[in-house]
């Protein structure tokens, strides 16, 4: 007989929960009651008892999985005859084309079909599902779980021990399926299914397990997708911020009390940006099909880190603000960017980023693409250090405040001579330091 | 057996040693062994860090909080960071909520703030709770002053873990961390809501509106 475990109504307002641990794995023996998994809600975190004893027979939910009230955890192969009433207990595994839903197939493709697959191997829930992520083919494999069904640790070992395993069908098909209803004005390449096994980390105990933010989900798809999409290619600068350093200490007393915000680097970083993007502005452009667009506008994304993770406000038009502008501008979307009051619009229509992770630790980085632009600046720590200059016609060595600015570009849309010349232009314009307030 | 509810003043006991007395009346309680429990205690100074802790919101490096004496420890539960230290009351929930009829975890949250707030009314502080937030607050106040902060575990029907009050600690012990990881809310204590210095006669007059009212509501 085998039992589900679902997540029990813990409370009228309590929908959902997410998996946060499981303290058992597939095939270990649990008594009744014995806490098997913890779920944490809005502000509780549960352990959920088995409802019997028995076989852990398949995990469904994995960990960092929401699943609903009533929703299925686990199965519980009941009593210890666990092995001969598996078989009948569990649902007929779907045959393979279930693993293809995510495209509702057109009608007429499936005369392009493959033939009907071999009846699937009984598998658990996260076996399909991680060879699906795989692609590796359950047929392929011999199942050493309950009942001769697949696990996911089979299909690790399969991956592992045959990445040239015949293809699986499914990944391949629907992957094909979703390039073909793809706009084609769309550059995107799709997105490789990987083949073989990268390796796998199996949660321990004590680990701790949290699961992504919506946000963090999308940053990460993001930085996926453009390092898949854009080969980068960086370029660092050393700049000497002396001349800045000196017109930012003269002002920025008043400063603040005219204008109400701090004097930062920052926009002096982005003034001198802008202008070097409008002398180059193949670096303010994206590529569109098989052209490149260099954009009319500048608008400056800023990255800003906030406590849900990372977000890029834009500072629209900022070629047509002066200093001041750009600080209060800056000012304004990061402190509603800390607070969550920025519209959908304010994230939107950038034409080049830059960043500023923050002072220490930071020699210089290069910074992933923010798509569809082309660069992205990442600002360095300002550090004084020894550097050698002509004083008087002689050389001398003079402590100077030094950031390196490192230029990360899309090799596909600029070659390194212009990619150089417009971050020297950058350096030139921030040791010029001729900024009007 | 189920109805009642036994409350013990442990006085100050190390988080670890406290974890491990929560596990054991939990196991007792499953088990039928014993009734329902609120095991009042404080905590020698402690910075615990639950699973979904974002690094930020520890604001002194582990190290020197060490160095300070201030032990620090990372704990199987969800939630933010959270301090506790002499001065504040800590109340360790071991309810079964199946056996009370009381299956609705939320209801149980909400009651604990209840008492809590009616607790803090006999001392003479106006406490309320916030929508969308955990935890018990000084009525009226913006932006939030926060007293009470409420965390439960469930193993099965039986709840562990549960209240924090600020009695009569220095909110400025919470200077370390980012409280729950809720900016914009402050914290404060009975003392600081009374405008009284604190210490040992406000501690226990605190102990005693709580034991009072938990005795009354879980009877």
């Amino acid at each position: 007989m085998s039992i589900a475990v679902e997540l029990p109504a813990l409370g009228e307002s309590v929908l959902e929960g997410t998996v946060a641990r499981w303290l058992v794995k597939e095939g270990d023996r649990v008594e009744l009651d014995q806490p098997i998994v913890e779920v944490t809600t809005d502000k509780v975190d549960a352990e959920i008892p088995a409802p019997a004893a028995g076989v852990i027979e398949a995990i469904v939910a994995g960990e960092g999985d929401v699943v609903p009230v009533g929703g299925v955890l686990a199965r519980i192969a009941e009593g210890a005859a666990a092995s001969t009433a598996a078989p009948k207990a569990a649902p007929a595994a779907k045959p393979a084309a279930e693993a293809a839903k995510p495209s509702p197939a057109p009608a007429p493709s499936a005369a392009a079909r493959p033939a009907p697959p071999a009846p699937a191997p009984r598998a658990t829930p996260v076996a399909k599902k991680a060879a699906a992520e795989g692609g590796v083919d359950l047929r392929a494999l011999e199942g050493t779980g309950v009942g001769g069904r697949v696990t996911r640790a089979d299909v690790e070992r399969g991956g592992r021990a045959a990445p040239s395993a015949a293809p699986a069908p499914a990944p391949r098909e629907a992957a094909a399926k979703r390039s073909a209803a793809a706009p084609a004005a769309s550059a995107a390449p799709e997105r490789p299914a990987f083949r073989a096994d990268f390796g796998h980390y199996a949660i321990q105990e004590g680990d701790k397990v949290v699961p992504m933010s919506p946000l963090r989900k999308l940053v990460a798809e993001h930085m996926v997708y453009s390092k898949l999409t854009s080969p980068h290619v960086g370029t660092v600068a050393e700049i000497d911020l002396g001349g800045v350093s000196r017109l930012r200490s003269a002002h920025k007393d008043r400063f603040a009390e005219t204008q109400g915000v701090p004097l930062t680097f920052l926009p002096f970083v982005v003034h001198a940006t802008v202008r070097a993007l409008r002398e180059h502005p193949a670096l303010n452009a994206s590529v569109v099909g098989d052209s490149l667009v260099e954009k009319k506008d500048v608008h400056i994304g800023i990255a800003v880190e906030t406590e849900k993770g990372l977000v890029v406000p834009v500072v629209r038009h900022a070629d047509r603000l002066s200093l001041a502008g750009l600080a209060g501008a800056i000012e304004d979307l990061s402190a509603r960017a800390r607070t969550k009051r920025l519209s959908a619009d304010e994230l939107k229509g950038g034409t080049f980023t830059v960043t500023n992770p923050g002072r220490h630790g930071n020699l210089y980085g290069f910074a992933i693409i923010n798509q569809p632009q082309v660069g992205i600046l990442r600002m360095g720590e300002i550090v004084k250090r020894p550097v050698v200059r002509t004083v008087d016609g002689s050389d001398a060595i003079v402590i100077r405040p030094i950031m390196h600015l490192a230029l990360s570009y899309d090799h596909r849309a600029v070659d390194g001579a212009p990619a150089n010349a417009f971050l020297h232009r950058v350096r030139e314009l921030l040791e010029e330091a001729d900024f009007d307030f | 057996m189920a109805q009642g509810i036994q409350i013990d003043w442990l006085g100050r006991v190390a988080y670890g040693d406290a974890l491990e007395l929560q596990r054991l009346a939990v196991e007792a309680r499953r088990a039928g062994g014993c009734g329902d429990r609120l095991l009042l205690l404080e905590h020698p100074p402690v910075v615990t860090l639950g699973r979904s802790t974002r690094p930020e919101n520890l604001r002194t490096p582990r190290a020197e909080l060490r160095a300070r004496g201030v032990e620090v420890h990372e704990v199987a539960r969800g939630g933010d960071v959270t301090y506790h230290g002499p001065g504040q009351l800590v109340g360790y929930a071991i309810v079964d909520l199946a056996a009370r009829g009381l299956a609705d975890v939320h209801a149980f949250l909400r009651g604990l703030e209840g008492a809590l707030v009616e607790a803090l009314a006999g001392l003479g502080v106006a406490a309320g709770t916030l929508p969308g937030m955990t935890g018990v607050f000084v009525a009226g106040a913006a932006p939030p002053r926060k007293l009470a902060s409420i965390g439960l575990g469930l193993r099965g029907w039986v709840t562990w873990h549960g209240f924090a009050l600020n009695a009569t600690l220095d909110p400025a012990d919470f200077g370390d961390i980012v409280p729950c990881g809720l900016r914009g809310v402050e914290m404060t204590s009975v003392a600081r809501e009374l405008g009284e210095p604190g210490g040992a006669p406000l501690f226990e007059r605190t102990r005693d509106a709580v034991t009072r009212v938990f005795g009354e509501r879980f009877a």
